[in-house]
This record gives structure tokens, sequence and C-alpha cells, in this order.
């Protein structure tokens, strides 16, 4: 029994699920699902598929390179079984997957850090554009309590930097 | 029946169309051994234009289900001619076989293949 990976999405393919094309070459490739397969007919390639992680490692929305993708290489050679070793490498998987994932969602959670950085600084200027739709101006002159605290938003020095030929 | 599959040995025939599927009521799939008429062959073969042959299929478009519950289709039809034995006429099979031609027993052919899928 062996994992394979879809050639398509690059998902795991379980046994029991999916096709295996064999092509008159011998290449073979390995679908997981009917989703993959029609795509893979139509003759699309994966790396301009956006949902698929061929597209999201090349345009770098997902971690490439990373130690714990050592410990899923190919292994050709059959192991002789034991016991300790069966146990180990399960307790060692759930381990590995963990820390993969932490550091994909790390990943994907610092690329995302400067969408919101952009986000708040435009929320807080339509704020103050339209405070008038939040509260009364009358009321807002009357009682100073009511104002809006300054938001203070930390921009780091790159993002000035690259504004700066825009607002010419 | 009147199925044109393509010969993947160098036995002389090019093209063989199915005249009968020995063993199986709804037609022979990846495995099975049919009866087959040559309908295109090479000019100085083992075997001639018209002479009725046994072949073993070896590819088929129609995927085939597997023990482990994932199924396998090969690009093509495609067929290995033998003697009512068995036994490859020719001597080199091109292209991959599937390894179901172990459980068929026919081994000669898993042995001159390039490629077992």
């Amino acid at each position: 029994m062996r994992l394979e990976k879809c050639w398509f999405c690059s998902s795991t393919v379980y046994p029991g699920h999916g096709i295996q094309f064999v092509r008159n070459d011998a290449k073979i490739f390995h679908f997981c699902r009917s989703k993959c397969h029609k795509n893979f007919k139509m003759k699309r390639n994966p790396r301009k598929v956006k949902w698929t992680k061929a597209y999201r490692r090349l345009h770098g929305k997902d971690m490439t390179q990373d130690s714990t993708f050592e410990f899923e290489r190919k292994r050709n050679r059959p192991e002789r079984y034991d016991r300790n070793l069966a146990e180990n490498t399960l307790k060692a998987i759930k381990k590995i997957d963990k820390i993969r994932s932490d550091r994909a969602s790390g990943h994907i959670k610092n690329r995302l850090k400067t969408g919101k950085v952009q986000r708040q600084k435009e929320a807080r200027k339509q704020l103050e554009l339209g405070i008038h739709l939040v509260k009364a101006p009358l009321a807002l002159a009357q009682d100073s309590s009511l104002c809006l605290p300054k938001i203070k938003v930390n921009v780091s020095q790159t993002q000035t930097e690259e504004n700066q030929p825009m607002e010419e | 029946m009147r199925t044109v599959l393509k010969v993947v040995d160098n036995s002389g025939a090019k093209k063989v169309m199915c005249i009968q599927a020995l063993k199986g009521k709804k037609g022979a799939r990846l495995g099975d051994t049919i009866i087959a008429s040559v309908k295109e062959a090479m000019p100085n073969g083992k075997v001639k234009k018209g002479k009725v042959v046994y072949g073993v299929v070896v590819l088929a478009a129609m995927q085939r289900g597997r023990c482990d519950g994932s199924e396998v289709k090969f690009d093509d039809n495609a067929v290995v001619l033998v003697d009512k034995q068995g036994q490859p006429i020719g001597t080199r099979v091109f292209g991959p076989v599937p390894h179901e031609l172990r459980q068929k027993k026919h081994v000669k052919i898993l042995t001159l293949a390039e490629h077992i899928a």
C-alpha cells in the first residue's frame, strides 16, 4: 500500500480512491478524484489552475522550503518490519504533521499581514470621513468624549518609501 | 467484436480486429485473451494479413479495478499476439503492461515487457 500524490492537485490519494492513468510512454499519473482527472483530460496546466498546490507553491502562496518536507521523501526500499520502528514512526508522523501545518499557517499569516495593515489604514480614513453616519456632528461637538480615539497604526519603513512615488 | 486493437509486439502484425472474446459474456477486458483477425501487417513478418490469431489484451482504455480499490486505465487498446498455449509469438513487447497479467499466468509477456505498470 502506498499513498500517492495526485498529479494535478498534489493531495494524497488513499487506497480505494482515484484513478491511475498509464500513458504509452509508461508514465503513470495518479488522480485523487474525477475533478482532477477531467482537468487533466482538458489538458490544463496545474501550474495555472488557482486551486492546485502547484500554483500556490509557484506563486509563493504556500510554504515551499522547509526541513519538514524532507521526512516525506519517496523511499523505494522496503523497511524490514520492526514494531518499535513502526510505533515511533507513527508518533513522529503526528508530530511532524503538526509542526509542518503550524509553519505553513505561519507563512500564510505573514503573507497576509501587510494587507491587514493596509486595510486598517483605509478603515480609519473611512471612519474619519464618514463619522457623520455613525454619530451626528452636533452630538460630537457637544460631547468631546465621543470623539474617536486616534488609532495608531504601525507602518513599516519600506511601505512608506513605496507610497512616495505614487503621491507625486 | 469488431474492436481494432494495436499490436505491441514484433510479430509482424500492426492492427488486429477482435472477432471473439474467450471468456466473458460482456466482452474481453484487460488481461483477457481474444481471437482476432489481422487487418494490417508489416510486409515481412511472422503473421500475414487475414490470419486468425489469439491475443492477450495488455492495454485497455477502459478502467480496470485493482484489488486495493484503485482503478487503472491506459491510453489505448493494445494486444500481444500469442499462440493457443499462451506463449507470445513475437520476441519483444513494447510499452507498459499491467501486472494483472501475472494473475492470468502470462509470465512470458511480463518478462519481455519494458515496463510493468
